[in-house]
Protein backbone atom coordinates (compact mmCIF):
# COMPACT_ATOMS: atom_id res chain seq x y z
CA UNK A 1 0.00 0.00 0.00
CA UNK A 2 2.67 2.16 0.84
CA UNK A 3 4.44 1.27 -2.05
CA UNK A 4 1.35 2.59 -3.87
CA UNK A 5 1.32 5.99 -2.84
CA UNK A 6 5.64 6.42 -3.30
CA UNK A 7 5.87 4.83 -6.61
CA UNK A 8 7.00 7.77 -9.19
CA UNK A 9 4.86 6.62 -11.64
CA UNK A 10 1.51 6.98 -9.75
CA UNK A 11 2.45 10.53 -8.02
CA UNK A 12 3.10 11.62 -11.89
CA UNK A 13 -0.35 10.51 -13.15
CA UNK A 14 -1.57 12.47 -9.94
CA UNK A 15 -0.29 15.82 -10.08
CA UNK A 16 -1.06 15.40 -13.91
CA UNK A 17 -4.90 14.94 -12.76
CA UNK A 18 -4.50 17.74 -10.95
CA UNK A 19 -2.72 20.17 -13.39
CA UNK A 20 -5.19 18.90 -16.22
CA UNK A 21 -7.83 20.30 -13.81
CA UNK A 22 -6.60 23.71 -13.14
CA UNK A 23 -6.08 23.83 -17.06
CA UNK A 24 -9.55 23.15 -17.85
CA UNK A 25 -11.17 25.33 -15.03
CA UNK A 26 -8.92 28.48 -16.92
CA UNK A 27 -9.77 27.50 -19.84
CA UNK A 28 -13.88 27.58 -19.14
CA UNK A 29 -13.44 30.69 -17.39
CA UNK A 30 -11.52 32.18 -20.42
CA UNK A 31 -14.15 31.09 -22.91
CA UNK A 32 -16.82 32.49 -19.84
CA UNK A 33 -15.14 35.83 -19.98
CA UNK A 34 -14.33 35.90 -24.10
CA UNK A 35 -18.16 35.44 -24.51
CA UNK A 36 -19.20 38.07 -21.69
CA UNK A 37 -16.40 40.19 -23.71
CA UNK A 38 -18.15 39.91 -26.94
CA UNK A 39 -21.33 40.29 -25.83
CA UNK A 40 -20.75 43.90 -23.70
CA UNK A 41 -18.64 44.60 -27.19
CA UNK A 42 -21.61 44.24 -29.01
CA UNK A 43 -23.78 46.26 -26.85
CA UNK A 44 -21.63 48.84 -26.90
CA UNK A 45 -21.56 49.07 -30.22
CA UNK A 46 -25.62 48.67 -30.84
CA UNK A 47 -25.98 51.34 -28.55
CA UNK A 48 -23.19 53.84 -30.33
CA UNK A 49 -25.31 52.55 -33.65
CA UNK A 50 -28.73 53.89 -31.98
CA UNK A 51 -27.64 56.64 -30.66
CA UNK A 52 -27.96 58.62 -34.00
CA UNK A 53 -30.88 56.73 -35.32
CA UNK A 54 -32.76 57.30 -31.98
CA UNK A 55 -32.38 61.21 -32.23
CA UNK A 56 -33.24 60.99 -35.71
CA UNK A 57 -36.52 58.93 -34.93
CA UNK A 58 -37.56 61.20 -31.92
CA UNK A 59 -37.06 64.30 -34.32
CA UNK A 60 -39.28 62.51 -36.84
CA UNK A 61 -41.80 61.42 -34.59
CA UNK A 62 -41.73 65.10 -33.17
CA UNK A 63 -43.29 66.07 -37.28
CA UNK A 64 -45.18 63.22 -37.19
CA UNK A 65 -46.53 61.19 -34.58
CA UNK A 66 -47.54 58.65 -37.00
CA UNK A 67 -43.88 57.68 -37.53
CA UNK A 68 -43.47 55.73 -34.28
CA UNK A 69 -43.47 52.63 -35.12
CA UNK A 70 -41.40 52.93 -38.48
CA UNK A 71 -39.11 54.56 -36.02
CA UNK A 72 -38.99 52.17 -33.64
CA UNK A 73 -37.78 49.48 -36.09
CA UNK A 74 -35.81 51.29 -37.09
CA UNK A 75 -34.31 52.39 -33.95
CA UNK A 76 -33.91 48.75 -32.57
CA UNK A 77 -32.53 46.93 -35.50
CA UNK A 78 -28.99 47.33 -34.67
CA UNK A 79 -29.89 45.76 -31.68
CA UNK A 80 -29.45 42.81 -33.66
CA UNK A 81 -25.95 42.70 -33.00
CA UNK A 82 -26.34 42.08 -29.42
CA UNK A 83 -28.40 38.99 -30.48
CA UNK A 84 -26.17 37.58 -32.72
CA UNK A 85 -23.60 38.07 -29.56
CA UNK A 86 -25.67 35.82 -27.40
CA UNK A 87 -25.33 32.97 -30.08
CA UNK A 88 -21.84 33.45 -29.54
CA UNK A 89 -22.16 31.75 -25.87
CA UNK A 90 -23.97 29.17 -26.56
CA UNK A 91 -21.35 27.92 -28.90
CA UNK A 92 -18.48 28.44 -26.70
CA UNK B 1 -26.82 89.93 -29.29
CA UNK B 2 -27.30 87.71 -26.41
CA UNK B 3 -27.52 84.91 -27.80
CA UNK B 4 -24.13 83.72 -29.30
CA UNK B 5 -22.41 81.69 -27.11
CA UNK B 6 -18.72 82.23 -28.38
CA UNK B 7 -16.69 78.90 -30.13
CA UNK B 8 -17.11 77.87 -26.37
CA UNK B 9 -20.49 76.59 -27.77
CA UNK B 10 -19.06 74.66 -30.08
CA UNK B 11 -17.97 72.10 -27.92
CA UNK B 12 -19.23 68.30 -29.83
CA UNK B 13 -20.43 67.75 -33.49
CA UNK B 14 -23.97 68.62 -32.13
CA UNK B 15 -27.09 66.65 -32.88
CA UNK B 16 -27.53 66.92 -36.91
CA UNK B 17 -29.33 63.59 -36.89
CA UNK B 18 -32.16 64.82 -34.82
CA UNK B 19 -32.57 68.46 -36.57
CA UNK B 20 -32.17 66.47 -40.13
CA UNK B 21 -34.91 64.29 -39.94
CA UNK B 22 -37.06 67.39 -38.25
CA UNK B 23 -36.07 69.21 -41.18
CA UNK B 24 -36.66 66.87 -43.86
CA UNK B 25 -40.28 66.48 -42.32
CA UNK B 26 -40.56 70.20 -42.87
CA UNK B 27 -39.08 70.30 -46.26
CA UNK B 28 -41.68 67.99 -47.57
CA UNK B 29 -44.52 70.26 -46.67
CA UNK B 30 -42.99 73.34 -48.32
CA UNK B 31 -45.58 74.10 -51.36
CA UNK B 32 -44.81 72.67 -54.63
CA UNK B 33 -45.28 73.51 -58.31
CA UNK B 34 -48.98 72.07 -58.13
CA UNK B 35 -49.57 74.43 -55.54
CA UNK B 36 -47.82 77.68 -57.24
CA UNK B 37 -49.97 76.68 -60.28
CA UNK B 38 -53.16 76.96 -57.91
CA UNK B 39 -51.41 80.16 -56.23
CA UNK B 40 -50.64 82.54 -59.26
CA UNK B 41 -54.25 81.76 -60.56
CA UNK B 42 -55.89 83.13 -57.19
CA UNK B 43 -56.46 86.83 -56.11
CA UNK B 44 -54.92 88.06 -52.71
CA UNK B 45 -57.95 86.76 -50.75
CA UNK B 46 -58.51 83.65 -52.29
CA UNK B 47 -54.25 83.88 -51.35
CA UNK B 48 -54.63 84.58 -47.91
CA UNK B 49 -57.91 81.36 -47.83
CA UNK B 50 -55.50 78.82 -49.31
CA UNK B 51 -52.45 79.90 -46.96
CA UNK B 52 -54.94 79.55 -43.94
CA UNK B 53 -55.14 75.62 -45.08
CA UNK B 54 -51.52 74.82 -45.25
CA UNK B 55 -48.34 75.28 -42.86
CA UNK B 56 -48.91 78.77 -42.54
CA UNK B 57 -52.42 78.65 -40.40
CA UNK B 58 -50.95 79.66 -37.18
CA UNK B 59 -49.78 82.99 -38.31
CA UNK B 60 -52.19 83.75 -40.69
CA UNK B 61 -54.88 83.00 -37.64
CA UNK B 62 -52.07 85.12 -35.49
CA UNK B 63 -52.05 88.30 -37.34
CA UNK B 64 -55.56 88.11 -39.14
CA UNK B 65 -56.91 90.01 -37.01
CA UNK B 66 -54.54 92.96 -37.51
CA UNK B 67 -53.82 93.16 -40.79
CA UNK B 68 -55.87 92.25 -44.12
CA UNK B 69 -55.08 91.29 -47.96
CA UNK B 70 -51.28 91.23 -49.16
CA UNK B 71 -49.89 92.86 -45.94
CA UNK B 72 -51.65 89.70 -44.09
CA UNK B 73 -50.10 87.73 -46.48
CA UNK B 74 -46.74 89.21 -45.89
CA UNK B 75 -46.26 89.53 -42.53
CA UNK B 76 -47.89 86.28 -41.94
CA UNK B 77 -45.05 84.76 -44.26
CA UNK B 78 -42.37 86.77 -42.40
CA UNK B 79 -43.84 85.31 -38.76
CA UNK B 80 -43.74 82.22 -40.43
CA UNK B 81 -39.96 82.17 -41.23
CA UNK B 82 -39.02 83.77 -38.23
CA UNK B 83 -40.93 80.66 -35.53
CA UNK B 84 -39.51 77.67 -38.17
CA UNK B 85 -35.53 79.34 -38.26
CA UNK B 86 -36.23 80.07 -34.34
CA UNK B 87 -37.08 76.28 -34.16
CA UNK B 88 -33.79 75.12 -35.81
CA UNK B 89 -31.48 77.24 -33.18
CA UNK B 90 -33.72 75.84 -30.46
CA UNK B 91 -33.23 72.08 -31.51
CA UNK B 92 -29.61 72.29 -32.55
CA UNK B 93 -26.80 72.74 -30.42
CA UNK B 94 -22.55 72.43 -29.84
CA UNK B 95 -20.85 72.70 -33.32
CA UNK B 96 -24.09 72.26 -35.03
CA UNK B 97 -25.67 75.50 -32.94
CA UNK B 98 -22.87 77.23 -33.93
CA UNK B 99 -22.94 76.93 -37.49
CA UNK B 100 -26.79 77.75 -38.00
CA UNK B 101 -26.62 80.97 -35.75
CA UNK B 102 -23.40 81.91 -37.90
CA UNK B 103 -25.62 81.49 -41.38
CA UNK B 104 -29.00 82.76 -39.76
CA UNK B 105 -27.33 86.07 -38.75
CA UNK B 106 -28.11 86.94 -42.68
CA UNK B 107 -31.52 88.04 -41.05
CA UNK B 108 -29.59 89.81 -38.24
CA UNK B 109 -28.22 92.46 -41.40
CA UNK B 110 -31.29 92.93 -42.69
CA UNK B 111 -32.90 93.67 -39.91
CA UNK B 112 -30.38 96.22 -39.32
CA UNK B 113 -30.10 97.03 -42.98
CA UNK B 114 -34.74 97.34 -42.77
CA UNK B 115 -34.32 99.77 -39.08
CA UNK B 116 -31.62 101.89 -40.86
CA UNK B 117 -33.55 102.01 -44.28
CA UNK B 118 -36.46 102.80 -42.13
CA UNK B 119 -35.47 105.67 -40.26
CA UNK B 120 -33.49 107.13 -43.17
CA UNK B 121 -37.05 107.42 -44.96
CA UNK B 122 -38.92 108.50 -41.67
CA UNK B 123 -40.67 105.61 -41.64
CA UNK B 124 -43.30 104.86 -38.32
CA UNK B 125 -41.59 102.39 -36.06
CA UNK B 126 -44.82 100.21 -36.14
CA UNK B 127 -43.99 99.90 -40.58
CA UNK B 128 -40.58 99.19 -39.90
CA UNK B 129 -40.73 96.65 -37.02
CA UNK B 130 -43.43 94.22 -39.17
CA UNK B 131 -40.75 94.28 -41.70
CA UNK B 132 -38.20 92.65 -39.31
CA UNK B 133 -37.78 89.07 -39.35
CA UNK B 134 -36.89 88.23 -36.35
CA UNK B 135 -34.62 84.79 -37.04
CA UNK B 136 -31.14 85.23 -36.10
CA UNK B 137 -29.15 85.97 -33.21
CA UNK B 138 -30.94 88.94 -32.09
CA UNK B 139 -33.40 88.53 -29.56
CA UNK B 140 -36.97 90.30 -29.97
CA UNK B 141 -35.24 92.88 -26.93
CA UNK B 142 -32.65 93.65 -29.55
CA UNK B 143 -34.54 94.48 -31.81
CA UNK B 144 -36.90 97.03 -29.95
CA UNK B 145 -34.09 98.54 -28.56
CA UNK B 146 -32.49 98.91 -32.04
CA UNK B 147 -36.08 100.54 -33.17
CA UNK B 148 -36.71 102.85 -30.61
CA UNK B 149 -33.37 104.36 -32.05
CA UNK B 150 -33.89 108.22 -33.01
CA UNK B 151 -31.35 108.69 -35.94
CA UNK B 152 -28.81 106.56 -38.12
CA UNK B 153 -25.80 107.18 -35.31
CA UNK B 154 -27.84 106.81 -32.84
CA UNK B 155 -28.72 102.66 -33.94
CA UNK B 156 -24.78 102.15 -34.64
CA UNK B 157 -24.24 103.56 -31.24
CA UNK B 158 -27.10 100.67 -29.61
CA UNK B 159 -24.98 98.31 -31.69
CA UNK B 160 -22.17 98.83 -30.25
CA UNK B 161 -20.52 95.08 -28.93
CA UNK B 162 -21.55 93.54 -31.28
CA UNK B 163 -19.86 92.44 -34.65
CA UNK B 164 -21.19 95.46 -36.65
CA UNK B 165 -20.34 98.45 -34.85
CA UNK B 166 -16.99 98.92 -35.85
CA UNK B 167 -17.11 98.55 -39.28
CA UNK B 168 -20.29 100.60 -39.37
CA UNK B 169 -17.92 102.99 -37.61
CA UNK B 170 -15.29 102.67 -40.22
CA UNK B 171 -18.31 103.36 -43.27
CA UNK B 172 -20.02 106.40 -41.44
CA UNK B 173 -17.62 108.98 -42.98
CA UNK B 174 -18.74 107.56 -46.18
CA UNK B 175 -22.14 107.88 -45.95
CA UNK B 176 -22.24 111.25 -44.19
CA UNK B 177 -19.77 112.22 -47.17
CA UNK B 178 -22.25 111.18 -50.02
CA UNK B 179 -25.67 110.52 -47.80
CA UNK B 180 -26.16 107.13 -49.55
CA UNK B 181 -27.27 103.86 -47.02
CA UNK B 182 -24.43 101.86 -49.46
CA UNK B 183 -21.91 102.41 -47.56
CA UNK B 184 -23.25 101.37 -44.56
CA UNK B 185 -25.34 98.21 -45.73
CA UNK B 186 -22.38 97.16 -47.54
CA UNK B 187 -20.33 97.36 -44.14
CA UNK B 188 -22.97 95.15 -42.59
CA UNK B 189 -22.83 92.20 -44.87
CA UNK B 190 -19.34 92.10 -45.19
CA UNK B 191 -19.38 91.95 -41.33
CA UNK B 192 -21.49 89.19 -41.70
CA UNK B 193 -19.97 87.49 -44.43
CA UNK B 194 -16.45 88.00 -42.74
CA UNK B 195 -17.12 86.33 -39.14
CA UNK B 196 -19.12 83.92 -40.62
CA UNK B 197 -16.30 82.21 -42.38
CA UNK B 198 -13.52 83.17 -39.89
CA UNK B 199 -14.86 81.56 -37.25
CA UNK B 200 -15.03 77.94 -39.11
CA UNK B 201 -12.80 75.57 -38.27
CA UNK B 202 -11.71 73.14 -41.72
CA UNK B 203 -8.34 72.17 -39.52
CA UNK B 204 -9.69 69.22 -39.07
CA UNK B 205 -10.47 67.73 -41.89
CA UNK B 206 -8.49 66.87 -44.95
CA UNK B 207 -10.01 70.21 -46.24
CA UNK B 208 -7.43 72.61 -44.95
CA UNK B 209 -5.22 72.89 -48.22
CA UNK B 210 -4.92 76.14 -49.47
CA UNK B 211 -7.99 75.99 -51.65
CA UNK B 212 -7.96 77.14 -55.70
CA UNK B 213 -10.77 78.12 -57.84
CA UNK B 214 -11.85 75.00 -58.93
CA UNK B 215 -10.91 73.20 -56.09
CA UNK B 216 -13.68 71.63 -53.96
CA UNK B 217 -13.64 70.93 -50.26
CA UNK B 218 -14.26 67.47 -49.14
CA UNK B 219 -14.19 65.86 -45.69
CA UNK B 220 -15.73 67.23 -42.59
CA UNK B 221 -19.00 68.72 -42.21
CA UNK B 222 -17.52 71.90 -41.68
CA UNK B 223 -15.33 71.63 -44.59
CA UNK B 224 -18.81 70.92 -46.48
CA UNK B 225 -19.92 73.86 -44.93
CA UNK B 226 -17.59 76.00 -45.27
CA UNK B 227 -17.75 75.24 -49.07
CA UNK B 228 -21.10 75.97 -49.53
CA UNK B 229 -20.60 79.56 -48.06
CA UNK B 230 -17.99 80.03 -50.48
CA UNK B 231 -20.52 79.20 -53.20
CA UNK B 232 -23.09 82.21 -51.55
CA UNK B 233 -20.39 84.45 -51.24
CA UNK B 234 -19.47 83.93 -55.08
CA UNK B 235 -22.70 84.04 -56.01
CA UNK B 236 -23.10 86.85 -54.60
CA UNK B 237 -19.84 88.65 -55.78
CA UNK B 238 -21.39 87.57 -59.29
CA UNK B 239 -24.66 89.47 -59.08
CA UNK B 240 -23.50 92.38 -58.06
CA UNK B 241 -20.40 92.37 -60.65
CA UNK B 242 -23.29 91.69 -63.35
CA UNK B 243 -25.11 94.28 -62.07
CA UNK B 244 -22.67 96.93 -61.53
CA UNK B 245 -21.11 95.63 -65.41
CA UNK B 246 -24.81 95.63 -66.55
CA UNK B 247 -25.91 99.17 -65.39
CA UNK B 248 -22.82 100.64 -66.97
CA UNK B 249 -22.28 102.88 -64.08
CA UNK B 250 -18.64 104.43 -62.34
CA UNK B 251 -19.32 102.38 -59.14
CA UNK B 252 -15.93 101.29 -57.47
CA UNK B 253 -17.14 97.52 -57.51
CA UNK B 254 -14.02 96.10 -54.82
CA UNK B 255 -15.99 98.26 -52.50
CA UNK B 256 -19.10 95.84 -52.97
CA UNK B 257 -16.90 92.61 -52.82
CA UNK B 258 -16.66 90.34 -50.35
CA UNK B 259 -13.74 88.49 -49.09
CA UNK B 260 -14.01 84.63 -48.90
CA UNK B 261 -15.06 83.47 -52.53
CA UNK B 262 -13.08 81.20 -54.83
CA UNK B 263 -14.17 82.81 -57.75
CA UNK B 264 -12.45 85.93 -57.77
CA UNK B 265 -10.10 87.73 -56.31
CA UNK B 266 -10.48 91.32 -55.83
CA UNK B 267 -8.64 92.65 -58.22
CA UNK B 268 -9.98 90.54 -60.91
CA UNK B 269 -13.45 91.19 -59.55
CA UNK B 270 -12.09 95.10 -60.41
CA UNK B 271 -10.97 94.30 -63.71
CA UNK B 272 -13.56 91.94 -65.06
CA UNK B 273 -16.41 94.14 -64.52
CA UNK B 274 -16.18 96.58 -66.95
CA UNK B 275 -16.36 93.94 -69.49
CA UNK B 276 -19.41 91.88 -69.17
CA UNK B 277 -18.66 89.36 -72.39
CA UNK B 278 -15.43 88.20 -69.80
CA UNK B 279 -17.04 88.04 -66.84
CA UNK B 280 -19.64 85.91 -68.42
CA UNK B 281 -16.63 83.73 -70.17
CA UNK B 282 -14.98 83.89 -65.93
CA UNK B 283 -18.40 82.28 -64.46
CA UNK B 284 -18.67 79.88 -67.23
CA UNK B 285 -15.29 78.25 -66.74
CA UNK B 286 -16.09 78.14 -63.07
CA UNK B 287 -17.41 75.28 -61.03
CA UNK B 288 -21.22 76.83 -61.23
CA UNK B 289 -20.75 76.94 -64.79
CA UNK B 290 -23.05 74.43 -65.46
CA UNK B 291 -25.50 75.04 -63.81
CA UNK B 292 -25.99 78.59 -65.17
CA UNK B 293 -25.25 77.99 -68.46
CA UNK B 294 -29.06 78.57 -69.71
CA UNK B 295 -29.16 81.55 -67.71
CA UNK B 296 -25.90 83.10 -68.49
CA UNK B 297 -26.84 82.78 -72.99
CA UNK B 298 -29.97 84.45 -72.05
CA UNK B 299 -27.71 87.03 -70.63
CA UNK B 300 -26.24 87.39 -74.00
CA UNK B 301 -28.94 87.20 -76.28
CA UNK B 302 -31.65 88.94 -73.96
CA UNK B 303 -29.37 91.10 -71.92
CA UNK B 304 -31.82 90.74 -69.00
CA UNK B 305 -30.26 89.99 -65.77
CA UNK B 306 -33.48 88.81 -64.09
CA UNK B 307 -32.93 85.06 -65.92
CA UNK B 308 -29.24 85.26 -64.19
CA UNK B 309 -30.42 86.19 -61.07
CA UNK B 310 -32.85 83.55 -60.33
CA UNK B 311 -30.90 80.74 -61.98
CA UNK B 312 -27.77 82.15 -59.40
CA UNK B 313 -31.12 81.71 -56.41
CA UNK B 314 -31.76 78.20 -57.98
CA UNK B 315 -27.96 77.29 -58.28
CA UNK B 316 -27.30 78.00 -54.60
CA UNK B 317 -30.29 76.18 -53.33
CA UNK B 318 -29.28 72.93 -55.95
CA UNK B 319 -26.08 73.36 -54.54
CA UNK B 320 -26.63 72.77 -50.84
CA UNK B 321 -28.83 70.04 -51.81
CA UNK B 322 -25.75 68.58 -53.52
CA UNK B 323 -23.94 69.35 -50.57
CA UNK B 324 -26.66 67.50 -48.37
CA UNK B 325 -26.47 64.28 -50.47
CA UNK B 326 -22.85 64.01 -50.28
CA UNK B 327 -22.92 64.25 -46.30
CA UNK B 328 -26.35 63.59 -45.39
CA UNK B 329 -26.27 64.18 -41.69
CA UNK B 330 -24.40 67.35 -41.62
CA UNK B 331 -25.30 71.01 -41.31
CA UNK B 332 -25.80 71.12 -45.32
CA UNK B 333 -29.40 69.91 -46.07
CA UNK B 334 -30.51 72.02 -43.14
CA UNK B 335 -28.93 75.31 -45.03
CA UNK B 336 -30.39 74.16 -48.39
CA UNK B 337 -33.91 73.89 -45.97
CA UNK B 338 -33.29 77.69 -45.06
CA UNK B 339 -33.23 78.45 -48.41
CA UNK B 340 -35.76 76.66 -49.50
CA UNK B 341 -38.14 78.16 -47.08
CA UNK B 342 -36.75 81.95 -48.22
CA UNK B 343 -37.42 81.41 -51.55
CA UNK B 344 -41.10 79.93 -50.76
CA UNK B 345 -41.50 83.20 -48.79
CA UNK B 346 -40.41 85.66 -51.34
CA UNK B 347 -42.80 83.64 -54.12
CA UNK B 348 -45.72 83.40 -52.66
CA UNK B 349 -45.23 87.13 -51.79
CA UNK B 350 -44.61 87.74 -55.37
CA UNK B 351 -47.51 86.36 -56.30
CA UNK B 352 -49.90 88.08 -53.74
CA UNK B 353 -48.22 91.46 -54.65
CA UNK B 354 -48.56 90.84 -58.14
CA UNK B 355 -51.84 89.25 -58.53
CA UNK B 356 -52.63 92.94 -56.04
CA UNK B 357 -50.61 95.21 -58.93
CA UNK B 358 -52.56 92.97 -61.80
CA UNK B 359 -50.02 91.48 -63.38
CA UNK B 360 -50.73 88.27 -65.59
CA UNK B 361 -49.94 84.93 -64.44
CA UNK B 362 -47.55 84.71 -67.17
CA UNK B 363 -45.55 87.99 -66.00
CA UNK B 364 -46.19 86.38 -62.29
CA UNK B 365 -44.55 82.88 -63.31
CA UNK B 366 -41.13 84.74 -64.74
CA UNK B 367 -40.98 86.20 -61.35
CA UNK B 368 -40.89 82.97 -59.30
CA UNK B 369 -38.06 80.85 -58.62
CA UNK B 370 -38.58 77.27 -58.45
CA UNK B 371 -36.43 75.14 -57.08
Amino acid sequence: MLELLTDPVLLEAASNEHDVAVAEAWSEAIRVGAAALSVGLAALASGYAERQIGAAAVGAMAEDPSTFGRGLILTVLPETLVIFAIVVIFLV
Amino acid sequence: MTRLRPDAGAKGGGNPAYVNARIRSRRASLLDESDYRKLVRMGPDAISRYLEETEYEREMNELGARYRGVDLIEYALNANLSRHFQDLLDWSDGQLYDQLVRYLRKFDTWNIKTILRGIYTDTPRDEIEADLISAGEFTKRDLDRLLEAQSIDDVIERLSGTIYYDPLIDAYDEYEELNLLVPLENAVDRAMFEHMISGIDVETGPASRVLERHQQWTGSPAALFREFLAAEIDLLNVRNALRIAKSGSELDPSSYFIEGGRLFSKRELGLLTGDLDGLVATIRDSVYGEKLDDALAELEDAESLLEVEQAIDRALVEYGDLLGSRYPVSVCPIIAYVLAKELEVQNVIAIARGREAGLSEEEIREELVMP
